[in-house]
């Protein structure tokens, strides 16, 4: 198989980086600095006319004299000067490229005229580039991070081709709250060359990634962009955000058609073509990612409601309505081997509200593993509530003393959190957590670490298990 | 020449009713069964042929909004009344009337509208939605890039926030949902191709008690004509 042109931009043996400097308020610095932040194991060449040493790397003063043919440059140059580096790149031999500087296409005539002239300059050397007006690319797994921002987190398994490159950087502390990460991003900026299509295309062959995220202000070759999608969506889920959804760019048609013909309605239409999952918002896109990229599928789409608060509980039965999910009876199987774990309280509808157990453990063990095994079941969502204060309490009150409290309360905390993480992996069926509790609770951030999907509230949980139902049906769909 | 050619070398930007409906049936897209008719004694007989009631509705190249300029009649009993329709028209709108196709009324509750219109980047696009003179105001569609095979036509239909309208209402049956997507891939394929087509609208497309369904009126306008 012939190697896709974003392969080299993406995975480098070798980099050259035009416009870092020693000045660390530049955007060039910036960029070397992630790439050295994040250990690549290649060498780094930066290009500068009067540095010696740049960040410490031995500097050239053009490119023609760099000791190798790099895989990579990265363009961080003032405008006016860039298609005169990326001819130096051409005949230097370098066939891949990112630029970062703006300036062209998305800034008036001239600009437009430059970037025409930046594309030429490359398609005579066979240069493949990204960009220009863009904020890089990060492959974490290749420990490459050719962005303004540091990226600190481990590799993670979310492909993400932006649009804008904000979504590419200001997501990396993010997704990490969650222990998410990106297999690879990619900020296309003006794709003068390479576009958000090229981008899904490669990320479909990517090993790492497992999902794909789309933020989308404007498809240019929508007809490919559908084809490629119905293609890669059996194999790898697509979640897109489209914005510009809104009704300032409706036309006023001559027919009912043309001013019915919303670009948000023509999207909406086309992605469900694509078999690709609408996300109404940046968390959603995530969260979308997140469990398509951790959860089973589920043949279909009833689910059962674990909880023991009645409020977060009720609120998830609502949040699946809305979301098109049913709450199916609990089977009478289940309500048979459910009875001897439940105090006179509990409830045994849908929500399963267990308002207490009478061992506080069986409500991460036990009842989950019976609960999942229900006939009537496609999928559960868990209320996930495991204070510290509370198991301090009831440590203090088996009579540990001093600095002992604490060791039982972590070891009890990530103990629990393990066991729940290894069940939940297990499940055949999807198994969402949802709480109000973030990474900061450690049996949380454990459930995370070991790649089970706890979501924010109980509306993000219900919305993520729809978007599970929704892939399921669009693969079938297209298939 | 086909019926495309002929209206651009008149000089029109958009097919007659009429000349829509020949496209659309061309197609394998099912309409009422019309006849054009020039005079009062015409129009007497193609209400013969028809059978009544039927509609009337008139036609001329200035002639852009129809119910607007009074050029459209429904209901119409019997062939005196046919014939004092045609005259009534001539007399309102003069040579804005070139002549008036008879139609059948076509009976059924629900109506739907689909169409056809050039998104940038994608090409033409298929719309199903709720249709009738309240379409803009319900603003219930679904779109999608044409070609429209049968499974993502059913997806389209399925979109649509009524989509209980294919089923069975009021005794009525539920929509031949096989026909409904015949016609939105019809409608797609007209626009693959006649590129000079830039949009289509069939308002409404009515389903029949019987569940079968039918093109009442029909627009398409030519590019330069948007």
């Amino acid at each position: 198989m012939k190697e896709h042109p974003l392969f080299k931009i993406a995975n480098p043996s070798s980099i050259a980086i035009l416009g870092a400097s020693n000045n660390f308020m530049s955007m060039g610095t910036s960029v070397l600095s992630s790439i050295q932040a994040l250990n690549f194991k290649g060498p780094i060449y930066p290009v500068h006319p009067k540095e010696k040493t740049v960040l410490g790397l031995a500097a050239y003063p053009s490119v023609e004299e760099l000791p190798e043919v790099p895989d990579l440059a990265v363009i961080v140059l003032p405008t006016r000067i860039v298609v005169e580096a990326m001819d130096a790149c051409g005949k230097k031999g370098i066939r891949h490229a990112i630029v970062v500087s703006g300036g062209f296409g998305e800034s008036g005539e001239n600009g437009v005229s430059m970037q025409k002239q930046l594309k030429e300059t490359a398609q005579s050397h066979g240069i493949r580039f990204l960009g220009p007006n863009c904020i890089g690319a990060v492959n974490p797994h290749h420990n490459f991070n050719a962005t303004f921002l540091t990226y600190g987190q481990k590799p993670g398994f979310i492909g993400m081709a932006s649009q804008s490159g904000s979504f590419i950087t200001q997501m990396f502390d993010y997704l990490a709250l969650f222990g998410l990460g990106f297999s690879t991003g990619f900020s296309v900026g003006n794709e003068a060359d390479t576009d958000i299509v090229d981008c899904m295309e490669y990320l479909a062959q990517c090993p790492n990634t497992k999902v794909i995220g789309l933020y989308i202000e404007s498809i240019r070759r929508g007809d490919r962009f559908i084809e490629s999608a119905r293609r890669i969506a059996p194999h790898t889920p697509i979640v897109a955000y489209y914005a510009g959804g809104t009704e300032a760019g409706r036309r006023a048609g001559f027919s009912h058609t043309g001013s019915l013909a919303g670009p948000d309605r023509v999207y909406d239409g086309v992605f469900r073509q694509g078999g690709i999952i609408r996300a109404y918002s940046i968390e959603e896109l995530y969260d979308f990612c997140w469990c398509l990229g951790t959860c089973p599928a589920p043949s279909g789409n009833r689910v059962l409601v674990q909880t023991h608060s009645g409020g977060p509980g009720a609120v998830a039965a609502d949040a699946c309505d809305r979301a098109g999910l049913l709450l199916p009876p609990l089977s009478d199987e289940t309500r048979g081997r459910l009875a001897d774990y439940l105090p006179h309280t509990a409830s045994m509808n849908n929500p399963v509200d267990l308002t207490f157990t009478r061992d506080p453990r069986d409500y991460t063990d036990v009842i989950p593993r019976l609960l999942v095994e229900d006939a009537n079941t496609d999928a559960i969502l868990m209320y996930m509530l495991q204070p510290p204060s509370s198991v301090r309490r009831a440590v203090v009150a088996m009579g540990v003393k001093g600095e002992q409290v604490e060791e039982e309360v972590t070891a009890y905390m990530e103990g629990r959190s393990l066991e729940m993480a290894e069940f939940i992996k297990g499940c055949e069926k999807p198994f969402i957590g949802f709480s109000y509790a973030t990474g900061e609770n450690s049996f949380i951030r454990g459930l995370y670490d070991a790649g089970v999907p706890v979501l924010p509230s109980p509306n993000r949980a219900a919305r993520a298990l729809w978007a599970l139902v929704e892939y399921v049906r669009l693969r079938k769909k297209i298939a | 020449m086909n019926l495309i050619e002929k209206a651009l070398a008149a000089g029109r930007r958009m097919l007659y009713e009429h000349e829509a409906k020949q496209l659309l049936s061309a197609y394998g897209f099912p309409t009422t069964n019309d006849i054009p008719a020039g005079s009062a004694a015409e129009t007497d007989a193609a209400a013969e042929a028809v059978g009544f009631p039927v509609a009337i509705k008139g036609y001329g190249r200035d002639l852009m909004h129809k119910t607007e300029a009074g050029a459209v009649v429904l209901n119409v009993e019997d062939a005196g009344s046919a014939r004092a329709v045609f005259e009534t028209m001539k007399k309102n709108l003069g040579d804005q009337l070139e002549g008036v196709i008879v139609s059948e009324m076509a009976k059924g509750r629900r109506e739907l509208v689909m169409g056809l219109h050039r998104e940038p980047g994608f090409g033409p696009c298929v719309m199903i939605g709720i249709g009738g003179i309240m379409t803009e105001i319900i603003n219930d569609t679904a779109f999608r890039v044409a070609p429209v095979e049968d499974a993502e036509a059913m997806d389209m239909a399925a979109d649509l926030r009524a989509k209980k309208i294919f089923g069975p209402f009021r005794g009525e049956a539920e929509a031949d949902m096989a026909a409904v997507g015949k016609c939105l891939a019809a409608i797609g394929k007209i626009g693959l191709d006649f590129p000079e087509i830039s949009e289509i609208d069939v308002n409404p497309v009515i389903i029949r008690p019987d569940g079968r369904i039918i093109a009442v009126d029909a627009l398409v306008i030519l590019k330069g004509g948007e």
